[in-house]
């Protein structure tokens, strides 16, 4: 059987895009992980043979949407090899196995986890100041690392197939991870701090006052981490800001 | 023009939407682009941006993990800003206290897009089941056609958290601004400050990140006394 040509893996990488349109509480991506590859394997195999392999790649499985490519990229290289009836170390369903969980986690840990909340913060920032390409910002900045992983991690998975296990390892991925969440939590601090100091600069309040908010913060992700729901907690310090100016509480009178 | 703000919304409420999980996922779901988008297709971009910032970091550390649903900040977001943008100029109302009510009475409708997220991934499994007959009958097309249809489910979920919000709000707002307008009026820079402030102190109280508390600490004092003393 032949290579797969730039075209079909172009083909099986813009499908990765549709990854999770049939999410399902049962197989997850399964079917979405089949459509992907649904072009290469269509050139690899035929009839029973292609129905067969089809079959097994529409089961069970679940990684990360912007590390799926890795994997894909890996699968092809491997079922390449099969379709040639080349002798390979590990299943193929073993390797989705063994691959897709850890780089879920590493997945969701980097970019759900850190990335987000770290490019979120920055484009507040300039959403604060009223620029209104924040959103683009917020898009280029969040995109480059995914799009990175999405492009090169297919390349790297199709040339290197049962090799691009070393992946995780040689990049430090978890590593990189926490570096990411850790920058986030700090520069979450700094956003914070902006607010609250434009605030109190906008209602002439003295700026010291602006250090109180630390402890509110700290009950409030305190509430957070005992589980108390967001809507719960927005509710209520909602209902807490219009009570106290019902009543008349007015900072700068108070003080 | 109402009716066409509405439209225009549902459409954005759909591109959106499906980023979300089943298409691309590129982050225009997220509050911050979402909400410009629609605030800049109803002509006023700078509510979009307002409802952006305030709603972005709420939900942010409900990560989309696995089977976990989070609240639909999308959909919030998008109403958020169609309501205070197409209610204001119906009602002759604008500023920060009305986005403030309109985003008031989204914001707990957002629970809803859990509930029809978590129907379109139920309806999928009915899809799976078709994909895999077809499978073990040979007809590998249209398995793929049956994948495809699963992204009709996430579309209509979408719309259906972007309606009941919607909704909501048009029969809600009108009613509660005369009541509500008032006691915002002195406490909507505050309650502007407290959201975002909120979501911060949800993603800090429950990031994975040893001593999260102490690092946001260090960080919001040290920025503080260089924003204060420079």
């Amino acid at each position: 059987m032949m290579n797969l040509s730039p075209l079909i893996r172009l083909r099986v990488w813009l499908r990765l895009f549709l990854l999770q349109g049939s999410w399902n509480f049962e197989r997850l991506q399964g079917l979405g992980f089949f459509f992907a590859l649904y072009p290469a394997l269509q050139k690899l195999y035929r009839d029973e043979q292609l129905q067969q392999v089809c079959r097994e790649h529409a089961g069970y499985f679940n990684t990360h949407p912007f590390l799926a490519p890795s994997v894909a990229g890996a699968v092809l290289e491997m079922e390449q090899r099969r379709s040639r009836n080349e002798e390979q170390a590990v299943n193929i369903q073993d390797f989705k196995e063994m691959v897709a969980a850890p780089y879920a986690a590493v997945g969701d840990a980097m970019f759900w986890g850190g990335l987000r909340p770290l490019t979120a913060g920055i484009a507040i920032l300039f959403a604060v100041k009223g620029i209104i390409l924040a959103p683009l910002i917020f898009l280029l900045l969040f995109n480059l690392l995914p799009f990175w992983f999405r492009i090169f991690g297919f390349i790297y998975g199709y040339r290197n197939g049962i090799r691009s296990l070393e992946f995780l390892q040689q990049h430090r991925l978890p590593d990189w991870a926490i570096r990411i969440k850790e920058t986030a939590v700090v520069l979450l601090g700094g956003v914070s701090a902006f607010l609250v100091f434009q605030q109190l600069q906008a209602e002439q309040i003295p700026k010291g006052l602006g250090f109180l908010a630390i402890p509110l913060v700290l009950i409030l992700a305190l509430c957070a981490r005992r589980g108390i729901s967001t809507l719960l907690l927005v509710l209520l310090t909602t209902a807490i800001i219009i009570c106290l100016s019902l009543f008349g509480f007015e900072p700068t009178a108070w003080l | 023009m109402l009716v066409v703000d509405l439209i225009l919304g549902a459409l954005v409420a759909l591109v959106c939407g499906l980023d979300r999980v089943a298409v691309l996922q590129i982050m225009i779901s997220r509050p911050i682009v979402a909400a410009p988008l629609a605030g800049w297709l109803l002509g006023d971009i700078e509510v979009g941006l307002q409802v952006g910032l305030m709603i972005e970091l709420l939900w942010l550390a409900r990560l989309p993990v696995g089977a976990a649903v989070p609240p639909d900040d999308t959909q919030v977001a998008i109403a958020g800003t169609v309501l205070s943008v197409a209610l204001g100029k119906l009602l002759g109302l604008e500023g920060i206290e009305f986005i403030l009510l309109c985003l008031l009475v989204a914001i707990p409708f957002g629970k809803f897009g859990q509930f029809f997220d978590r129907f379109a991934r139920t309806r999928n499994r009915r899809t799976m089941e078709r994909a895999e007959a077809a499978l073990e009958a040979g007809n590998l097309s249209a398995a793929e056609l049956y994948h495809l249809s699963g992204i009709a489910k996430f579309s209509m979920a979408a719309l259906g958290t972007y309606a009941v919000i919607v909704g909501g709000g048009v029969l809600l707002v009108p009613l509660l601004a005369p009541v509500l307008l008032s006691g915002l009026e002195h406490s909507a820079e505050w309650i502007r400050l407290a959201l975002p402030v909120v979501g911060i102190a949800v993603v800090i109280g429950t990031i994975n990140v040893n001593r999260s508390l102490t690092l946001f600490s260090a960080s919001f004092g040290m920025a503080f006394l260089l924003m204060w003393l420079v």
